[in-house]
C-alpha cells in the first residue's frame, strides 16, 4: 500500500475546485509516504478529466467508464472504485464532503473496512502514519485520528481546507482503464430535478442570514435578501424563523442545517444559540448586528453593531449599494 | 412489515467538555433522541399505520438510554430493543454498524431501516451506509420524501435532497434509508401514552447474543489528540453615534480590511 488517490469530481466538463485542492494536498501527501498521487475518474465516459487531473498533479489517472455509471448509484460507484483500489493499494484516498461523496466514501470505507474521517479540515502524514483532523459536536470539539497501519484510509475534506493545486502545462502522466466489475446496481435513479431557488449556502463567499430579532416574516424578505444581494451573497436564516416557517430550510444554518464557512457572515438578528454558532463560527470574518449587548453571537463577531436590525439593515444596503456601487 | 428505526441519544446541546482521557464528557446536559433520529422515528410510525406489521425502536448505547427509547415507544413505536454490553463503549462508526446489522439479521424479517442523516454530536453521517455495508443492503442516504413504500412489490421510492438537486431513487427492500430534518413533523406523544409506556423495558442484546466478536470491534484509527475548538480573535464592538454613524464606520472598517 502506498500513494494517495483523489476522487475526481467535474463541474461543467472540467475538475471542481474541491478537487483541485485534493489534487494539491494529496500531491504533498503522496510524496510523504513515497508514493505515487493517483486520480479517479469514474462514469459513463471520462472526457477530458484524466487530462485535467495529470495537468494538476497526477501521475497516473485510473479510469472506469462504463454506461451503467452516467449517474451516481452507490452500487455502481462503490464497485468502480473498489476495482481501482485493488489495483493502485493507495494508503490514502482522498474524496470532497458533499451528500453525495459522503454516501461513496462512507460506504467505500465499509466495504474496505478503511478508518474514514468524514468532514476532515486538515490531513497530515507524521512519520509514516496518515492522521485526519475534524470537527465535531456542532464545531466545539476538533480530533485527531491516526489511522491504523496497513489499512487503507478514507479522507473526505471539507472544501476550502487546502490551497488549490496549479495547473502545470505540458505535464504527463498515465491513464489506466480499468473495467467495472459485473455489480448489480440495485437502486435506480428516475429524475433528477434542479431544485427551484436553490441556494448553494456551502459554496457562497458572503452570506447574511437574519434571525427572529427581525420581528416577522415580511421583515426578513424586506431586509435579509436585499443585502445579500448589495453584498453579493446568499441569504440564511436560524433555525428559529426556519422553525416558525419564514424561510424555508435549505437556507438554515446551524448544526441541524448547514455548516458555513464563508469569508464574510453578516448575522442580523440572531442571538448565538449554540447550535447557531455551530454552523457559521468558522467563517472568516462575522459582522453581527443584533440589540441585545449581551446576545451570545457578540462574542465570535470580528464586528459587531448593538442595534434594532430593522433601523441598522436598511441603512447599511444603502450604504453598501452607494459604496460597493453594485 | 416490519421496520426497524436506528436512533441514538445525544447531548440537547453540545457546550460538552473533555475528560482527562479525552473522551467526551456531556454530564450535567440533557439527554435526547438525536434529532434526524427523531425525524426517522415520525416516519416509521406513519408507514407502520399505512401498513401495519411492527416498527421496533433499535439504539446501540448504555442501558440508561431507555428513557428515550420509551418517547419513541410513546410516539407510536410498537417494539424496542437496546444493544448494550461493556464491549461496546467507545466503538467507531463501523464497528457500531457490525453490531447493529447483527442485531437485524437475528431479528430476521426486517424490511425497511430509517435512521437519521447524521447524529449532531458525532457528525459524521457514516452510519446507514457502514450499516447498509454491512448488512448487504441497498441504501438511500439524506432523503427529503419518501414517497412510497411497497409492502407487495417489496420496493421504496424516495427522494435524496441534495445540494442542488432532487434526486429521486426506487430500490428493491430490503433497503437503509437515512433521512434529513425537513421530511415530517415529528408528532408529542400523548400524557395518555407516555404513561402507557413508562415501565416497559427494552430487551437487551449483549455481545454474546449477537456473535459478536474482539475483532468486529477493533476501530480503524485511534483518537490521538482532541481539544476544544480554538477561540475566535476578540472582536470589535462599534459604538458611537447613531444607527447612520455606526453602520459608516462599520462599512469603512469591512473595506479598509478587504472583507468586501
Amino acid at each position: 500500500m502506498s500513494g494517495v488517490l483523489v476522487y475526481i469530481e467535474q463541474v461543467g466538463g472540467d475538475v471542481a475546485a474541491i478537487t483541485r485542492e485534493l489534487l494539491g494536498k494529496g500531491r504533498s501527501l503522496a510524496d510523504a509516504l513515497g508514493g505515487p498521487l493517483a486520480a479517479l475518474v469514474i462514469g459513463d465516459t471520462a472526457g477530458n478529466l484524466p487530462e485535467r487531473a495529470i495537468a494538476f498533479g497526477a501521475d497516473t489517472v485510473y479510469t472506469v467508464s462504463n454506461p451503467a455509471l452516467a449517474g451516481y448509484t452507490t452500487d455502481g460507484y462503490v464497485a468502480a472504485a473498489k476495482a481501482v483500489v485493488e489495483q493502485a493499494k493507495p494508503a490514502l484516498i482522498l474524496a470532497g464532503a458533499s451528500f453525495q461523496m459522503r454516501d461513496f466514501g462512507a460506504a467505500l470505507a465499509a466495504d474496505l473496512g478503511a478508518g474514514l474521517a468524514a468532514d476532515a479540515i486538515d490531513v497530515s502524514v507524521e512519520g509514516g502514519q496518515i492522521r485526519a483532523v475534524r470537527p465535531s459536536h456542532g464545531g466545539n470539539v476538533i480530533s485527531t485520528y491516526a489511522f491504523a497501519a496497513g489499512r487503507t484510509a478514507v479522507v473526505l475534506a471539507r472544501k476550502q481546507s487546502f490551497a488549490e493545486a496549479s495547473e502545470q502545462a505540458g505535464r504527463s502522466g498515465k491513464i489506466e482503464a480499468v473495467a467495472l466489475p459485473a455489480a448489480a446496481i440495485r437502486t435506480k435513479v428516475t429524475s433528477v430535478a434542479p431544485k427551484t431557488g436553490a441556494v448553494n449556502l456551502t459554496d457562497a463567499t458572503i452570506i447574511v442570514s437574519g434571525g427572529r430579532g427581525l420581528g416577522n416574516k415580511d421583515n426578513y424578505y424586506k431586509l435579509i435578501p436585499t443585502l445579500a444581494e448589495a453584498l453579493g451573497g446568499a441569504y440564511g436564516a436560524s433555525r428559529a424563523v426556519v422553525d416558525e416557517g419564514w424561510v424555508p430550510y435549505e437556507h438554515q444554518v446551524g448544526q441541524t442545517g448547514k455548516t458555513v464557512s464563508p469569508k464574510l457572515y453578516v448575522a442580523c438578528g440572531i442571538s448565538g444559540a449554540i447550535q447557531h454558532l455551530a454552523g457559521m463560527r468558522t467563517s472568516r470574518s462575522i459582522v453581527a448586528i443584533n440589540k441585545d449587548p449581551d446576545a451570545p453571537i457578540f462574542r465570535v463577531a470580528t464586528y459587531g453593531v448593538v442595534g434594532d436590525v430593522n433601523e441598522v439593515l436598511p441603512l447599511l444596503t444603502e450604504q453598501l449599494k452607494a459604496r460597493l456601487s453594485r | 412489515m416490519h421496520i426497524v428505526v436506528c436512533m441514538k441519544q445525544v447531548p440537547r446541546d453540545n457546550s460538552v467538555k473533555l475528560n482527562p482521557d479525552l473522551s467526551i464528557n456531556a454530564d450535567g446536559i440533557e439527554k435526547i433522541i438525536n434529532l434526524f433520529d427523531e425525524y426517522a422515528v415520525e416516519e416509521g410510525i406513519a408507514w407502520n399505520e399505512k401498513h401495519g406489521g411492527k416498527l421496533t425502536v433499535l439504539s446501540l448505547g448504555s442501558t440508561e438510554w431507555t428513557e428515550q427509547i420509551r418517547r419513541a415507544l410513546a410516539m407510536g413505536a410498537t417494539d424496542s430493543l437496546l444493544l448494550s454490553d461493556p464491549a461496546f463503549a467507545g466503538v467507531d462508526t463501523l464497528g457500531s454498524a457490525r453490531v447493529v446489522a447483527a442485531a437485524i439479521r437475528k431479528l430476521g424479517d426486517v424490511d425497511l431501516i430509517l435512521t437519521g442523516r447524521n447524529s449532531t454530536d458525532d457528525e459524521s453521517g457514516a452510519f446507514a451506509p457502514a450499516l447498509a455495508r454491512a448488512l448487504g443492503w441497498p441504501q438511500i442516504t439524506y432523503v427529503g420524501k419518501v414517497q412510497d413504500v411497497n409492502p407487495a412489490t417489496k420496493t421504496i421510492v424516495a427522494d435524496r435532497n441534495l445540494e442542488t438537486v432532487i434526486e429521486t431513487v426506487s430500490s428493491p427492500l430490503p433497503a437503509v434509508i437515512s433521512v434529513i430534518k425537513d421530511i415530517n413533523s415529528p408528532r408529542y406523544p400523548s400524557l395518555l401514552k407516555i404513561k402507557r409506556v413508562a415501565k416497559i423495558d427494552p430487551p437487551v442484546w449483549g455481545a454474546a447474543d449477537l456473535g459478536i466478536s474482539a475483532a468486529d470491534l477493533a476501530p480503524a484509527a485511534v483518537l490521538s489528540t482532541r481539544a476544544p475548538a480554538p477561540s475566535r480573535p476578540k472582536g470589535e464592538m462599534i459604538t458611537g453615534g447613531d444607527a447612520a454613524a455606526k453602520v459608516s464606520a462599520l462599512v469603512d472598517k469591512l473595506l479598509e480590511n478587504q472583507v468586501i
